[in-house]
């Protein structure tokens, strides 16, 4: 990959080098890449001084694994040292516009070594010319391209019985695109058993992906136990403590990829059992409708609790007692839709995004949004945060855009580092296992950290009721936002579904068409379609669009080649990870609901 | 005509609307495909367009327009090369002309894009309403009567005989009922309580028609079929009609639809679009031409591209007609005639085992596997047919256990009947072509593959597993299995217990129905052992002519044993080491059947003989032992240089010896004295066996072709052409015959083709008295795509081929190497 092939790529996620979206070698912002900030992708920003503390990763790769062969090669990769630097999982930084001050700490001697003083930049640079000019070319194929986009996409289809199918979800396809190594993004999708209803949800995780993978496999329990009505729970309950056979919850949906904890199983199960446990104790019998808005708040909330919880009570297994530090220090946002029905309700927690595509009468199609960012472009959370913290903070509770000058969104799980006092924090990590003991981010004390907590993992539940217009809905994590519009993505989705089963065929019935004109027609409409049957799946169709559209809203198979291509280590740089479902729905039967009535 | 289900309930009446309609359209494109593939010799009568003047008569929309076959590629330009040369020896004039001159023959074409192309001048175009009408009125004066708009609701049979029909106006009572439902033959015939299957399915077919040119075409305009661009043109009223067969059809009748909606089937300009562009390369001036209509009518395929005809083996009188593979008005006189002459006189004139009903069992009539098979088939219709293709849907149906053993040592599959056998083994360092690239006429890439496995056949020991063979078993209480034989088979079977007979199963013609080997078990049970394909014919032929209430037992055990041939000098050690039993000649002679036990397993059927002529031994094994004397005999053959080998490797050890096969070489039509076995023909065995008669005549007047084999002289494998089947030979500069098949000989480095040849009068083109004298006297040709080659014709198999000792001072350290 050579520097012109990143220049030529344009677009840049890492607003500390391009604010403007441009690729700067020599910008100003970068001459000390110590304080290289990314305030774009990256959800926090801390200032770090050993390079290799790679806690909150799980396949923890060494950031100097990843230079030292770059080192090696050339010089050009000393270059990609300094751009990787700064989007590097742990070594994430402040903002471009307030350079230095925040660092506190000396760097580690194995970290100046990248960090060459000013002069010798430009040495840098004259050489990363000199490779600019011959560029090396790398392009994948179109299969390679298409292998690395399906390789984690999924689809379900709702199965049909006695030949109508009685849901009014047709099923959903869902994708994601990893930027981090590893994903940081987390899926899941699931049928409520004993209730119904399905749950679908995608989660964004920061600082590693613990705490995203934690809540993937545990939220939708603790969503299906607050809808279970009191028998059920009572049923569950005695079958646990006879040893009887559990009645089944979920039925999961998930992609291989999609794995779950084998060795937390146990605890979280206890927990979930603690859950129902008191579900029990406080509704005694009284059979009140089960509100759907204030059980996901509740799961929600309940969720957060436990997992702030297990990491202060610690366990006994070290390998569990770092997990639940990891899931605890690490952070996740939400966005849940639970679909019953024509009842749709989305939970959302931070700043993934759920989008209705609805198609108009006349065939076009319209964004409407179901869920509203939990971040500084959001008025009412500015104002909400202001609001539970005292007037003297009113300047420093957000900073930059961020929480506490660090943090992205405004909710999120996780994080105890903004929800903890400082008593606590110091205690835990004081007891905690020697790994979390030596890790600067743990110990790092956000600026400003008076009346914590300063997070929450409260969603906001929208609920709407779906109508025969209604044709899907998109739930992604920002990754997707960041490079679409949304009334871009719901065109491409309807249109990609639409296109799948209603191409109108073509009659010439009386009029006069000649050959030529017919055979111009047919052709165009090949080129239209061969793009769309390229993917089978709606989110993979979505990604593609996302990361290879070029400036005129086509996909561009060179640019797609060349974004999929970049190292592990610039990808992030570029996009966030990506992950998308897209759930559709079954016209016929809402349509049928709303005749009902 | 036109309602669903309509079925002629007496000779020679219609077929549905649909497929009429579709066949005026493309009726004249069926020599193409048909005469390429291996499958339809016997069958050029069908061919050619004379046909329907026969009935119909000139002036019934008969028009002679003369057609071009276009080949954009040398490959394309041998096939019309081979098919030239055919045609000419059978009177039909044609010729391989430049682009230019088609340029000249027809003013709209594009020529710059082909290679070459073949005229055909007296090739011609009929309507199929016509000739229906002109049929059916033909029918009606000779006192037939026809049911219009009647539907067949199913065959009313009694005791394995037709008796009448059940239609939705009543019965009709007949002696005979023809099967001629088109696209409802396969529901039609498994309404029957005796279900008959029929496998055939039916596929969309586009084609298009147009409003005329502005000069309108000549009505004598020749069609025109750019196979390479999968389409045929044809002028129609002045304007065009141009249809073709896609790469991906569309099977119909799947998706929950019923007949009738088949009736108006919608118009897909999406899916013509290929082939439209097309018709718009090829003939770019047309472009400002106006569309009239696109026209989806269904036609029907067959899992192997030809028709289906003939009696069902399960109900007499039930006779079937159908599934022409859009060739259905080309073929329609030549095919009545022939299925008259079957139902009148109990056979055709012709061989037609080609297109037997019974060449297919019930194995082929799953939905499933025919709308696969017949997704494949539509495109094979303008696909190059090259040699030795094989269908890639519809496979692994039915296996030998060892199959995945094989498979994972490289083996390479063809299927025959279903069955999956080896073609040959790719040894873990060597890449084959992919199967696109590896279509070709001239030398394969698997050469080298089969000479290893040849050359280790011949020197060490090589095993093939060939369960696919038919495998009946006959006992009685009685002597009534050895009678029933004696009078179905003509060689004698009345010999020892233990011995193994090669025997012909002849009809009243004294052809072969069936050419199997038979081995004594006892002296009350035969077990015989058929071709693969002879399954559901000999079981027919057998039943029909066993007495109905004895006390035999005719039972089919192909299923129950999995058959290993060990070929090679070696092989009586790797058996003697397994079965701790001498397996020397003095004590297990050739044509010997013995059970004995190997390795671990008894009761394993060895048997000394190899259907290739050398020196081995087959073992039948009953099928859960498979898999242990498989490896026995792989891991004790270690030493002696054992390893597999396929049928590639079998067939050219068979041809280089002269070893005809039945279905390839021999057919119903050749008598055992016409290919040299006497000796396998009793006549005095003391029972008049069927075909008895017209043997002792034959024997008296001498026979009027011979199968002869030819051994290429001036052919240069590397760079030649390869025989294949079906080329014209030449006697002194005349047209003697047509060769049956054809395999490079490894031991004699030089090609090897079968063939029959006939004496043709000089004068009268009569045929004479084929003798020995005549053949030997003779210097031949064979021609290969046009290009004759010298050939020198045997009548006995070269007997250096037979002689395996080797002289001590020419073994080398190489023959220590293992094969």
């Amino acid at each position: 990959m050579s520097i012109s092939a990143l220049l030529s790529m344009g677009r840049c996620c890492c607003r500390c080098c391009c604010p403007r979206g441009l690729w700067m070698l020599s910008a100003p912002c970068c001459d000390d890449r110590r304080m290289c900030v990314c305030p774009g992708p990256r959800r926090i920003g801390i200032p770090v001084r050993s390079a290799s503390l790679p806690l909150f990763s799980d396949a923890m790769p060494a950031p100097t694994q990843l230079f030292f062969p770059l080192i090696r090669n050339c010089e050009l990769s000393r270059i990609y040292g300094t751009a990787c630097y700064c989007h590097h999982k742990h070594l994430c930084c402040s903002s471009p516009y307030v350079p230095q001050s925040r660092l506190r700490y000396a760097p580690h001697p194995a970290y100046a070594t990248f960090c060459r003083p000013k002069e010798s930049w430009w040495q840098y640079n004259t050489q990363g010319r000199r490779y600019a000019s011959t560029p090396q070319r790398f392009y994948l194929t179109p299969p390679q391209v298409n292998s690395i986009l399906k390789a984690n996409e999924y689809s379900f289809k709702v199965p049909e019985f006695d030949g109508k199918n009685v849901s009014s979800v047709l099923g959903f396809d869902s994708n994601q695109l990893p930027a981090n190594a590893p994903i940081e993004d987390r899926r899941s999708a699931a049928t409520c058993l004993q209730t119904r209803g399905m749950l679908l949800g995608v989660f964004d995780g920061h600082a590693g992906c613990a705490c995203s993978q934690a809540v993937s496999e545990r939220l939708f329990y603790y969503i299906a136990v607050s809808l279970l009505p009191h028998e059920t729970l009572l049923e569950i309950e005695n079958a646990v403590e006879s040893g009887r056979a559990l009645l089944p919850i979920l039925q999961w949906h998930k992609h291989p990829n999609d794995y779950f904890s084998k060795e937390a199983s146990k605890l979280y199960f206890n927990s979930l059992r603690t859950y129902w446990q008191e579900l029990i104790d406080l509704n005694t019998g009284e059979s009140t409708d089960i509100d759907v808005k204030e059980a996901l708040i509740n799961a929600f909330k309940r969720l957060d609790n436990d997992i702030s919880l297990e990491a202060q009570v610690g366990d006994p297994n070290s390998f569990l007692n770092y997990l639940v530090l990891r899931v605890a220090f690490s952070g996740a946002t939400a966005c849940v839709a639970h679909v019953d029905g024509v009842d749709l309700h989305v939970a959302n927690t931070g700043d993934s995004r759920a989008m209705l595509g609805v198609q108009e009468e006349d065939g076009s199609w319209s964004a409407v949004t179901l869920s509203n960012d939990h971040n500084a472009q959001n008025e009412r959370e500015l104002e909400r945060l202001k609001l539970e913290h005292p007037k003297n903070e009113a300047k420093s509770v957000v900073k930059q855009d961020r929480l506490l000058g660090l943090l992205m969104p405004f909710r999120a799980f996780g994080d105890v580092k903004f929800k903890w006092s400082i008593d606590l924090q110091k205690r835990v990590i004081e007891s905690g296992p020697d790994q979390l003991n030596d890790n600067e981010y743990t110990k790092f004390i956000p600026p400003n950290y008076y009346t914590p907590p300063y997070l929450t993992a409260e969603p906001e539940v929208t609920y709407h009721r779906l109508r025969p217009q209604d044709k899907f809905l998109v739930l992604a994590t920002d990754g997707l936002w960041e490079t679409m519009h949304r009334q871009d993505v719901v065109r491409i989705v309807g249109e990609y579904l639409t296109g799948m089963h209603h191409q109108q065929p073509i009659a010439v019935g009386g009029y006069k068409v000649t050959l030529g004109q017919m055979h111009g027609l047919l052709t165009e409409r090949r080129a239209k379609m061969s793009s769309v049957f390229e993917d089978q799946n709606a989110a993979t169709h979505l990604i593609r669009h996302a990361v290879g559209n070029n400036e005129f809203g086509a996909v561009d198979h060179e640019r797609l080649s060349k974004m999929l291509s970049l190292p592990e280590e610039l990808a992030r740089m570029y996009r966030d990870d990506i992950t998308i479902i897209v759930v559709q729905f079954n016209s016929h039967v809402v349509g049928a609901y709303q005749n009902q009535e | 005509m036109g309602s669903p289900q309509q079925v002629a309930p007496q000779l020679k009446q219609g077929r549905s609307g649909q497929d009429a309609a579709a066949s005026e359209m493309t009726g004249f494109q069926p020599f193409t495909h048909l005469l390429q593939t291996r499958y339809p010799r016997g069958s050029d009568w069908l061919n050619f367009g004379h046909v329907p003047i026969g009935y119909a008569g000139e002036g019934k929309g008969y028009i002679r327009t003369g057609s071009i076959f276009l080949a954009q590629t040398q490959d394309r330009l041998i096939s019309l090369k081979r098919i030239n040369s055919r045609l000419n020896v059978i009177g039909i004039p044609s010729e391989i002309i430049s682009p230019k001159k088609v340029a000249e023959l027809h003013p709209l074409l594009n020529v710059h894009d082909l290679v070459g192309a073949m005229h055909v001048p007296e090739d011609a175009v009929v309507s199929s309403a016509d000739v229906a009408l002109a049929l059916a009125s033909a029918a009606s004066q000779n006192g037939v009567q026809i049911y219009d708009r009647t539907s067949v609701l199913h065959v009313m049979v009694k005791k394995g005989q037709v008796t009448g029909v059940e239609t939705d106006k009543g019965q009709i009572e007949c002696q005979y009922f023809v099967n001629c439902a088109g696209q409802w033959a396969y529901e039609l015939g498994l309404s029957n309580e005796e279900p008959v299957s029929i496998p055939l399915h039916a596929c969309e077919h586009f084609y298009l028609l147009t409003r005329p040119l502005e000069t309108p075409l000549q009505s004598n305009t020749p069609t025109v079929v750019d196979a390479d661009g999968r389409i045929y043109i044809r002028n129609w009223q002045g304007g065009i009609l141009s249809g073709g067969f896609e790469k991906n059809p569309k099977p119909i009748f799947t998706e929950g639809k019923n007949q009738l909606e088949i009736q108006n089937l919608q118009e897909d300009w999406d899916h013509f679009e290929p082939l439209l562009s097309s018709l718009l390369r090829r003939m770019p001036e047309l472009e400002t031409l106006e569309i009239m209509k696109l026209v989806n009518c269904p036609e029907t395929f067959t899992p192997d591209m030809r028709c289906i005809m003939g009696e069902s083996p399960a109900v007499q009188g039930y006779y079937v007609l159908v599934g022409m593979n859009s060739a259905g008005l080309s073929f329609a006189g030549g095919a009545g005639r022939y299925l008259a002459e079957w139902m009148v006189h109990g056979y055709p004139s012709e061989s037609i085992w080609e297109l037997d009903l019974k060449r297919f069992g019930a194995l082929q009539s799953s939905r499933t596997f025919l709308r696969h098979r017949v997704m494949e088939v539509m495109p094979l219709l303008y696909d190059l047919k090259v040699p030795r293709w094989d269908f890639q849907t519809g496979r692994q149906l039915r296996t030998s256990p060892l199959y995945d053993r094989l498979d994972a040592q490289g083996a390479r599959w063809m299927e025959k009947h279903g069955f999956e056998r080896p073609k040959y083994f790719v040894p873990p360092d060597k890449d084959l072509l992919a199967l696109e690239q590896s279509k070709t006429f001239y030398k394969p890439d698997w050469f080298d593959i089969v000479e290893s496995e040849v050359k280790c056949c011949k020197e060490a020991v090589c095993v093939i597993d060939m369960s696919s063979f038919t495998k009946f078993e006959i006992t009685s209480t009685g002597d009534q299995a050895l009678e029933i034989l004696q009078y179905l088979f003509s060689n004698d079977l009345d010999v020892p217990v233990g011995h193994i007979v090669h025997t012909g199963m002849l009809n009243e013609g004294g052809g072969y129905e069936n050419d199997c080997s038979i081995a004594r078990l006892s002296k009350r049970s035969f077990f015989m052992i058929s071709p693969t394909d002879q399954q559901v014919h000999c079981w027919a032929w057998l039943k029909k002519h066993m007495p109905e209430d004895s006390n035999l037992l005719l039972e089919d055990v192909t299923w129950k044993y999995t058959a290993l041939n060990l070929i090679g000098p070696r092989a009586v050690d790797v058996l003697s080491e397994l079965s701790y039993a001498p397996m020397t000649p003095d004590h297990f002679p050739s044509l010997f059947c013995k059970e004995m036990s190997v390795g671990y397993a008894n009761g394993i059927r060895v048997m000394s003989m190899t259907h290739t002529g050398e020196p081995g031994f087959m073992l039948y094994i009953p099928i859960e032992y498979a898999l242990h004397v498989y490896n026995e005999v792989m891991s004790v053959g270690q030493k002696y240089g054992i390893r597999n080998a396929g049928y590639y490797a079998l067939r050219s050890l068979r041809i280089e010896k002269f070893f005809a096969f039945w279905g390839q070489d021999l057919n119903t039509l050749t008598t055992p004295l016409e290919c040299g076995r006497e000796s396998r023909v009793k006549l005095d065995k003391g029972m008049d066996f069927i075909g008895r008669d017209a043997l002792l005549q034959q024997k008296q007047n001498g026979v009027y072709k011979r199968l002869t084999m030819f051994i290429l002289d001036d052919h240069d494998t590397d760079l030649d052409l390869w025989p294949w089947w079906g080329e014209p030979i030449y006697r002194n500069g005349q047209y003697a015959g047509k060769t049956t098949s054809s395999a490079y000989s490894y031991t004699l480095e030089r090609h090897v083709c079968l063939g029959f040849v006939h004496n043709f009068s000089e004068d009268t083109g009569e045929e004479q008295v084929v003798t020995a004298d005549f053949i030997n006297r003779g210097e031949y040709e064979i021609d290969i795509a046009g290009h004759r080659f010298q050939a020198k014709a045997k009548l006995y198999p070269v007997t250096s081929l037979f002689t395996h000792k080797r002289r001590k001072d020419d073994v080398e350290l190489s023959d220590l190497h293992g094969k």
